[in-house]
């Protein structure tokens, strides 16, 4: 499903990924770990084609494209996801009218006709009701004013909106209590088939309690450098990257 | 230097409208001394060039006679057009007149400065009169329609809408058309009677080499409240002057507005607002969006006087610049004679939030849907304090890409 060679990124002139590779299949969960700046939001905003980041060479073919051809928005239609580290606040734009417009428009790319009101209000029910994102969030400003839980919550609520093919969940159990994220969690394995496949980027072995990946990286210094099952993650937990350093 | 701006003068022709000797006088010896239109080195059009208008040719359009009759309207509406003017029958406590007919006594209220208005008492064609008798509720909307279209024409009107004590209506000004050329010159007066309530809308849309400048000058009484938001959108140049003269205690003005400039277009908006009297508030609110190669202006002016105490004036200018080649000039002028009042004034120009738009994208939608979604974000306060259906259909339409 996503297959990245020798992938080379930089910003501002200052190289950040330095020829990583990952291949993820339908059906798969792969965590990502690695120390604080060892390029995983990189890695999680050149995958949604963020125009920040200068491509310098490698490559990232997805579903059979070629990743890198594909502006920001078309990405999102073939179904790659970005729940971000930090959502950003959008005051006066409604988060149902957001959504119903990036559905649509997502709708309108796989050749399927727009939503009625009364099946995405059901829609937003059944999904906001997943994640227990309480239903008045949905009428609010996209993000503004709320919590860092509930932004990380409605960042699942719309991926389980726009079920794409790939989710990469950058830090999502970050600022989550303990119920949020046994709840987000929960949510993203719900959302799981053998079609679609999930990047989770944390920091904590204990999100991979709930979400149990088939693959744990190490990414560090622009490179994955370790990969193995999840008992990686217990020995990172234990060990710090040190030992994967050296 | 030419004497440019008599001879713009000489080609409008006569005014059709019975201007008080004193008024006419001063707008003569205006226009003699000054002679030549100001240039960027004046104050007030610092960045506003007007050589382009200067070298118009264009025809008087004159509404003279009585208008059509306009029939089963949900709306009273007033329609100037090249060629002849429409107009809906009187209702109950609402009255009609050309402004042909208003007898020299009473244009008197006004005083008139700067070549624009100069201009106006000199050569305006024609206009409407609306009275609102006092304690009266106007049910339906009140819309003045400018359509200034073809080849070339000067469109110049003096509108005066009396609404007496107590009176609520609503009105929308509306300016629309596509000519090849022209040049308008709108000055509406309101007197606004104590209590009385005025929302105005309005809607600028004029295509083609079109020069508008509009004036409105507000004269308001005791507790009366009076609000206006300004909607500019596709104009090739436009020059809006909003003087409010809140003379009675504890008034209120609202004055809100909105301006989309592409192209080159140049959208222009001065405001003034005179606190007369104590107690009085004032509320500003406009924010421009500019693409391309245009141009913005905002210059609020507010002027508290020594009397005036307790004043509580507030003024908001916010812009957005979607091209580096836009440009915006924002200037808020306050002038406080008083010693109690409270005035706060605040103007930003910025980009478009990337975060925001690479959210939005990143969730499928479009750059340029993504764009408009922000856009109309921004504008949303002033959108809202829109009631009129026609100018927020006019609106959505305009930014729906
Ligand atoms: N605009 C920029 N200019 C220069 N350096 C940048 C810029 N943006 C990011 N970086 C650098 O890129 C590196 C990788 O950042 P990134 O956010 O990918 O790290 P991370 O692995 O997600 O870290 P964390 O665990 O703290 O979230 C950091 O050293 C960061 O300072
Ligand atoms: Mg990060």
């Amino acid at each position: 499903m996503l297959e990245i060679k020798a992938l080379h990124a930089s910003i501002n002139g200052i190289e950040i990924l330095k020829g990583l590779n990952l291949t993820v299949k339908p059906g798969e969960v792969h965590a990502i770990m690695g120390p604080n700046g060892a390029g995983k939001s990189t890695l999680a905003s050149v995958l949604a084609g963020k125009e920040d980041y200068e491509i310098t060479s490698g490559e990232i073919v997805f579903v059979g494209k070629d990743l890198l051809e594909l502006s920001v928005e078309e990405r999102a239609r073939e179904g790659v996801f970005l729940a971000f580290q930090y959502p950003v606040e959008i005051p006066g734009v409604s988060n149902v009218n957001f959504l119903k417009t990036a559905m649509n428009e997502i709708r309108e790319h796989r050749g399927l006709p727009a939503l009625s009101a009364k099946e995405f209000l059901s829609l937003v029910k059944e999904k906001s009701a997943l994640v227990e994102l309480d239903a008045s969030l949905a009428s609010r400003a996209v993000n503004e004013g709320f919590s860092g839980g509930e932004k990380k919550r409605n960042e699942i609520f719309q991926m389980a909106m726009l079920e794409p093919k790939l989710a990469v969940l950058d830090e999502t159990d970050s600022g989550l209590d303990i119920d949020a994220l046994r709840i987000v969690a929960q949510g993203v394995n719900t959302l799981k088939t053998s079609d679609n496949a999930t990047l989770v980027i944390t920091h904590y072995q204990r999100l991979l309690d709930y979400i149990v990946p088939d693959y744990v990286h190490v990414l560090f210094d622009g490179k994955i450098v370790k990969t193995g099952g999840k008992e990686l993650a217990l020995e990172l937990e234990e060990k710090g990257y040190d030992w994967i350093k050296s | 230097m030419s004497e440019n701006l008599v001879a713009f003068e000489h080609q409008l022709g006569t005014t059709s409208l019975s201007m008080p000797e004193l008024l006419t006088k001063e707008a003569k010896e205006g226009i003699a001394r000054q002679a030549s239109f100001p240039t960027t080195r004046d104050e007030p059009w610092k960045y506003t060039r007007l050589a382009r208008v200067a070298g118009l040719t264009v025809a008087p359009i004159a509404f003279k006679g009585a208008p059509a009759l306009l029939k089963g309207m949900e709306t009273i509406d007033v329609i100037f057009e090249k060629g002849t003017w429409w107009c809906s029958a009187a209702v109950e406590g609402l009255t009609l007149q050309s402004a042909n007919e208003i007898s020299p006594e009473s244009w008197q209220a006004c005083t008139t400065k700067g070549h624009v208005q100069h201009l106006n008492t000199l050569t305006a064609q024609g206009g409407i009169g609306i009275t609102i008798a006092a304690g009266t509720t106007i049910q339906q909307p009140v819309r003045i329609i400018h359509r200034c279209s073809g080849a070339q024409g000067a469109m110049v009107l003096h509108h005066q809408i009396k609404v007496e004590d107590r009176a609520h209506v609503r009105i929308e000004l509306i300016f629309e058309g596509e000519a090849e050329q022209a040049y308008s010159n709108v000055l509406t007066d309101f007197f606004v009677g104590k209590e009385a309530q005025v929302h105005v809308d309005k809607w600028q849309n004029t295509q083609g080499a079109h020069y508008g400048f509009y004036n409105e000058r507000i004269y308001q009484e005791r507790q009366s409240t009076f609000r206006m938001q300004t909607i500019t959108a596709n104009t090739h140049f436009t020059r809006n002057d909003v003087e409010v003269f809140s003379q009675g205690e504890a008034a209120h003005t609202q004055l809100y507005g909105a301006f989309f400039g592409r192209g080159q277009q140049l959208i222009d908006n001065h405001t003034y607002v005179h606190h007369m009297a104590p107690h009085g508030t004032s509320d500003e609110n406009y924010k421009g969006v500019l693409w391309d190669k245009a141009t913005g202006v905002f210059n609020g002016k507010v002027k508290v006087y020594q009397d005036a105490q307790k004043i509580n004036a507030y003024q908001s200018n916010k812009n957005l610049l979607l091209s580096s080649a836009a440009s915006m000039n924002a200037k808020p002028e306050l002038e406080i004679y008083a010693d109690d009042v409270k005035c706060s004034h605040g103007s930003t120009t910025g980009q478009l939030d990337a975060q925001a738009l690479f959210y939005l994208q990143a969730r499928g939608i479009s750059k340029a849907k993504a764009t408009e979604m922000l856009v109309g974000a921004f504008c949303a306060e002033v959108f809202e304090a829109v009631h009129s259906e026609y100018i927020q259909t006019a609106i959505a339409e305009h930014l729906t890409l």
